[in-house]
């Protein structure tokens, strides 16, 4: 039988070519990792922000060039989440994870949001809210709000 | 809602008023500003920010507009950033704007909310008065110089907190105020006097005479004979500034930021020494955005140019219009601005590139090419320009030993002044302040000579082959040196005296 027809689905073959120009495969099950990691945050964050008196109106809402994690509501603003998961481990700051492209990626999917649905005259805010787990299963949060604007 | 804020931006050395008006939607969080802001505008979004939450303020949301009127001119520098923090939060409610109207607010913000100086303030000022304006809010470090001014109220202020609570009626602050006599009377004192000098009794009288008079000086001499130390000395013999050229050469230096916060006005006359290095746009001003030159801030004062042929031929070649006109007229795309520069020129240099031309004690070791080249960098319509020539020559041993002490500065200074009391007199119905600036008009008028004196000047100039800028040269000075003597007519010992300045003109 051949190696790789052992391997379980869900892992990814990364193919690497060598400077001498020979090609070796490496099998990772980084991917999987960070995108579970990613949509087990997210639920734990909508759990989090409900706790906070936040009504979630949509998750993972995506338009053509953009894509925001939780839409909710909190008090009279409409707020825009983006939730980053950290394992322990993990390098950076929640904020200086949200770098130009994927804050203009939020802005742009706020923007067709409140477009599409036809919401006017009610103020926004983009938040960010970053979430530790360690190993032993303690969850810490960070909630940022009011993260950034519209530049 | 719609909040309007006044604030003031310069142009050349004219201030005006800038109307900073902030409205704001309900949307998504965003600040834009426009009325063709420069980058040190734009970035006051950032400072604003931070000085607004870490005041202790709610940052308001939506999405504001920030235009600032009149939307034509470029806005320079960071003094916007206090009216819009206090724009922005009035338009939220956190402001009341009773007071908004006759209030001009000025100011740069730092991330914890404090305020820093800003450059231009005084004639920002200058130009409020007149359109309602009844007070103005400055940075403390601006405080004194805004208070040079009188007709507005000076609310001097530590940080964007005390603003807001001043507005609000939560605390009065007092108008700051500042006693300009008592800056005035508050005597200059030097640390050098002429006295320092020894010997050089030529070139002092010489020098006294271009105090006098506003006369340019040109000193030639080999290197240790004292011409940097005597043109240093100028200074303790020229007269005070009044208050309104004070005041004149304070703006100047306030548009630079030259000024210090413990050093508001300006009451010694400016000396400015540039190194001969320096480029043409350092002497001139200009820049893309334009900024007084060298000879803008020796306005009033005395420009120094030590080792004159050392420069670059283009400087010396612009300082002709400015020497002529008083004033600098820069034109550049954005905007063209005229800056005054009625300075003193005062130059040094070395007979030749060795230094020991023309000594009598040492020899010249100079190719004559070179001795030529050198004074080539010195075209005659420059040395035209240059009322006296002095020769500064090296002192003898028998000078140098002399303990005898010299005359002090402080009498010197009082023939001076009298002399330029005369003029002030003579000129009390013109624009002209000394002898140097009188136009042909004032030269046909007030430069009566007797008859020895007009066949002298007759003769000098046929057998000297002068120019006819060098014959008003002469006129003017010898009508300083009249002055000086207290005569109501030139002589024919004034006109010897000027024309033996003229040396330069003569060794052709």
């Amino acid at each position: 039988m051949l190696p790789f027809l052992t391997l379980p689905f869900d892992k990814l073959m990364i193919s690497l070519r060598t400077s001498a120009g020979k090609i070796i495969a490496v099998y990772s099950d980084m991917g999987k990792e960070s995108t579970t990691l990613g949509k087990e945050g997210e639920a734990i964050a909508v759990q989090y922000l409900i706790e906070h008196s936040y009504q979630v109106i949509d998750r993972n809402y995506r338009s053509q060039q953009g894509e925001v994690d939780i839409i909710a509501r909190d008090g009279n603003f409409i707020v825009f989440v983006e939730v980053k998961t950290y394992s322990i481990g993990s390098f950076g700051t929640p904020l200086g994870a949200v770098r130009k492209a994927k804050k203009e990626s939020i802005i742009h999917a706020a923007r067709t949001y409140l477009l599409k649905n036809n919401i006017k005259d009610i103020n926004c805010r983009f938040d960010v809210l970053a979430i530790y787990r360690s190993w032993s299963g303690l969850t810490s949060y960070d909630l940022i709000k009011d993260a950034f604007h519209v530049s | 809602m719609l909040v309007k804020v006044n604030s003031a931006a310069i142009s050349g050395l004219d201030g005006f008023i800038v109307e900073v008006e902030v409205d704001s939607i309900r949307g998504l969080p965003g600040q834009s500003i426009v009325g063709l802001p420069d980058a040190a505008v734009k970035e006051s979004r950032d400072r604003v920010k931070f000085a607004i939450t870490n005041s202790g303020f709610e940052f308001p949301p939506g999405y504001f507009t920030i235009n600032l009127a009149p939307a034509d001119i470029r806005k320079e520098g960071p003094l916007y950033d206090l009216p819009i923090a206090i724009g922005m939060l009035a338009s939220s409610e956190q402001i009341k704007i009773e007071m908004f109207k006759e209030t001009v607010i000025l100011g740069e913000l730092s991330l914890d909310g404090g305020l820093r100086p800003v450059n231009g303030v005084l004639p920002m000022c200058m130009a409020l008065s007149g359109n309602g304006i009844k007070r103005v809010i400055v940075p403390r470090e601006n405080a004194d110089e805004s208070a040079l001014v009188s007709g507005v109220d000076v609310i001097a202020c530590e940080s964007l907190l005390e603003a807001a609570r001043y507005l609000n009626g939560q605390i009065s602050i007092k108008p700051h105020t500042i006693d300009i006599s008592a800056l005035f009377s508050s005597k200059v004192s030097y640390d050098i006097d002429f006295s320092d000098v020894k010997g050089q009794g030529h070139a002092k009288r010489a020098l006294e005479v271009a105090a006098a008079g506003g006369h340019n000086v040109l000193m030639v001499g080999s290197p240790g004979s004292g011409k940097t130390m005597l043109a240093r000395r100028l200074p303790t013999i020229l007269p005070p500034l009044s208050i309104n050229e004070a005041l004149d050469v304070t703006k100047l230096y306030s548009v630079t930021g030259l000024l210090s916060s413990k050093k508001s006005l300006i009451t010694e006359r400016p000396f400015r020494s540039p190194h001969h290095t320096t480029s043409d746009i350092g002497i001139i001003g200009g820049g893309r955005v334009p900024r007084p030159g060298e000879v803008s801030l020796a306005h009033m004062g005395i420009l120094f140019l030590d080792e004159f042929p050392e420069f670059e031929r283009d400087v010396l070649e612009v300082l002709r219009q400015p020497l002529e006109d008083g004033v600098v007229t820069i034109a550049r795309a954005l905007s063209s601005v005229t800056y005054p520069a009625e300075f003193m020129l005062v130059a040094a240099m070395n007979p030749c590139p060795c230094g020991n031309y023309m000594d009598p004690t040492k020899s010249c070791i100079c190719p004559p090419y070179k001795v030529q080249r050198y004074w080539g960098k010195l075209s005659g319509p420059l040395l035209d320009r240059i009322d006296l020539h002095v020769e500064v020559p090296r002192l003898k041993k028998e000078e140098l030993s002399n303990h005898l002490p010299g005359e002090t500065s402080e009498s010197i200074r009082k023939r001076v002044s009298l002399a330029r009391d005369i003029q002030i007199k003579r000129f009390v119905s013109t624009q002209v302040r000394c002898n140097s600036r009188m136009l042909p008009k004032h030269v046909k008028e007030f430069c009566k000579l007797d008859n020895d004196a007009e066949s002298l000047l007759k003769s000098a100039i046929l057998q000297l082959k002068m120019s006819g800028r060098a014959y008003d040269r002469i006129l003017k000075v010898s009508r300083t040196i009249a002055d000086l003597d207290g005569s109501e007519k030139i002589k024919a010992c004034h006109i010897a005296e000027a024309i033996q300045y003229r040396s330069l003109d003569r060794g052709k």
